[in-house]
């Protein structure tokens, strides 16, 4: 972690510079507004605030925080990182109501559903909406980015031979030899409206005589590993796909509750900004350059590959062009 | 689900959903109700035991017996007692897997950490027992002209079998108690209330789980007690030339 501690450092003293000459007080608009309506430069780190970036503490969730503050940088953007893999979302969440940072990646479902229990859909759209409905009124108001194509939802998931001999691709595939196939499920699963009902109704899944783990663990990988079960249902980013070539069938019926990811972007950080449009700019190609499969390619390249979160996200942003 | 409010303050707590959810009929039918889990609990528990008393008992006899090895004995046990029951399932899973891809995932590794677990209470009380018999005695029946054999199945068996029984016991209690464990694994027994109850967040199921696994350790601690005791009243008897 030696590159982000130094960018850290260096963003923590630009901050400091930052907060003497605009006067200090992140919660003044009408300071800032002064301070910032002077300013006709686009994004440049002397007229712009220090971007204060949060995270969950889970290394997915620390990526794309890396990744927001990566891409940010390039465009002149200062960068402050201390508030990323502050903690779960519990604490998290008031971190950025708060003002403890301005920025985190955010799933939209879970996100959601931290706020209003049981409201998350398998529509990325409306988990979206509602989400942005809720953060309205947090904190003195958060805007919800776009949200990614990248999701790490639940998910079920086979090996590559299964896929291939019974034509799988989807949910829908699945249900139609769902019978001959050993199907794994969460704990939870017989309770979850989410899970036993939800597959029954969409896809005509019994998973009444299912094995029953822990969804998105280490068992459940390991019993689709080693043929104790044919299907498995595992978090749509786990390693694990990556490592073993699995095949993760699409949801083609919008089950499972959708958790996109999404930048949560504070708007008194917004308001202060010169150029908001091209600060939303950035994140929002972030976001749409993403997918679910490179995602889980990369958590692969941190978590089993023991590679430093900065140097898979400058490797990925390369990839894409939006670094040099 | 519908709450229980035993105490009418306007809120269930987990005592409540214990009681309702053990009260429950729902609890105590089908494939997932009680009496089955309790069979599969049991099931993986006695051959668990089994399995460590028939390399543990003739273990413990013969260097009880031989009054050697002693050392080595006790050192292996007190290994095979500081190993995580967990960590032991998660060593064995791929081979086991490897062989029976069903069993070897549900079954096995739960059971060759449990009957590891067995192991070293009975193996270690055994030779002890057989140790701790006044030498005395030995000697006597040796000098009546008992065989080495004899001599271990008619005087020093006998004299230790409470000694031994209590290893025993101990090692039901604890098996009993950790084959909770196999639900992680996605094996029956009384571990599902556990790890369901926490996964659907309901505490009836969880508390209830626990609240069986515990009254079964205890009953089965109790019954070997009565056990223990008739055969420590036996071995008091003085020893009959004839038996």
């Amino acid at each position: 972690m030696r590159i982000p501690r130094t960018l850290a450092l260096g963003a923590s003293v630009l901050a400091l510079v930052g907060a003497c000459t605009t006067g200090g007080g992140s919660s003044a608009p009408s300071t800032s507004t002064a301070a910032s309506g002077g300013a006709s430069a686009p994004a440049s780190a002397g007229a712009s605030p220090t971007i204060r970036l949060g995270s969950d503490g889970f290394y997915e969730a620390k990526l794309m925080a890396e990744i927001y503050g990566q891409a940010l940088e390039a465009k002149g953007y200062t960068v402050d990182r201390t508030g990323i893999g502050v903690g779960a979302r519990k604490v998290s969440a008031p971190a950025l109501e708060s003002g403890q940072f301005d920025l985190k990646p955010e799933y939209i479902g879970s996100g959601l559903a931290f706020y209003e229990p049981g409201k998350q859909t398998g529509d990325p759209k409306a988990n979206e909406t509602a989400l942005q409905a809720v953060l309205k009124t947090k904190g003195g108001g958060i805007t919800v980015l776009d949200y990614s194509p990248a999701a790490d939802q639940n998910a079920f998931v086979v090996r590559p031979e299964t896929a291939q001999q019974f034509n799988l691709t989807t949910m829908t595939s699945l249900g139609a030899v769902a019978s001959q196939l050993k199907i794994g499920v969460a704990t939870d699963c017989d309770t979850n409206p989410v899970c036993a009902k939800a597959l029954k109704d969409a896809y005509g899944i019994d998973v009444t005589n299912a094995t029953k783990l822990a969804a998105c663990d280490t068992p459940m990988a390991q019993a689709l590993k080693g043929k104790t079960i044919d299907v498995g249902e595992l978090c749509s980013t786990q390693p694990d796909i990556a490592v073993n070539g699995w095949v993760v069938l699409q949801d083609d019926k919008q089950t499972q509750p959708a958790d996109n990811i999404a930048p949560l972007v504070r708007d008194d950080l917004l308001a202060k900004l010169p150029d908001k449009a091209g600060f939303e700019k950035v994140l929002n190609d972030v976001s749409a350059a993403m997918d679910t499969a490179t995602l889980t390619d990369l958590n692969k390249q941190i978590a089993v590959d023991n590679k430093d979160v900065a140097v898979v996200a400058k490797a990925w942003l390369q990839s894409k062009g939006m670094i040099s | 689900m519908v709450a229980a409010d035993a105490d009418g303050d306007g809120r269930m707590t987990f005592v409540e959903a214990t009681v309702r959810w053990l009260t429950d009929p729902a609890s105590w039918e089908g494939p997932g109700g009680i009496p089955a889990r309790v069979v599969e609990h049991l099931a993986l528990s006695v051959a668990a035991l089994l399995i460590a008393t028939v390399i543990a008992l003739p273990a413990g006899l013969a260097v009880g017996h031989a009054r050697r090895g002693q050392g080595v004995s006790v050192g292996l046990a007190t290994v095979g007692r500081a190993i995580p029951s967990f960590a032991l399932m998660g060593l064995v899973l791929p081979i086991t897997q490897a062989y029976d891809p069903a069993n070897g995932f549900t079954i096995y590794p739960t059971l060759f950490a449990m009957a590891v677990l067995a192991i070293p209470p009975i193996l270690v009380n055994t030779l002890t027992g057989i140790r701790e018999v006044d030498q005395d005695l030995v000697e006597a029946a040796r000098g009546m002209g008992f065989t080495e054999a004899a001599l271990l199945a008619r005087v020093e068996a006998p004299l230790a079998l409470p000694v031994i029984l209590g290893g025993f016991r101990s090692a039901t209690v604890q098996v009993i108690a950790t084959t909770t464990l196999g639900a992680i694994l996605a094996y029956g027994g009384l571990g599902r209330y556990i790890i369901d109850g926490i996964a659907q967040r309901d505490d009836g199921m969880l508390y209830g789980g626990v609240v069986l696994v515990a009254a079964l350790a205890v009953g089965a601690e109790a019954l070997l007690a009565l056990l223990q005791r008739l055969a420590a009243r036996r071995s008091a008897e003085p020893i009959r030339a004839n038996t």
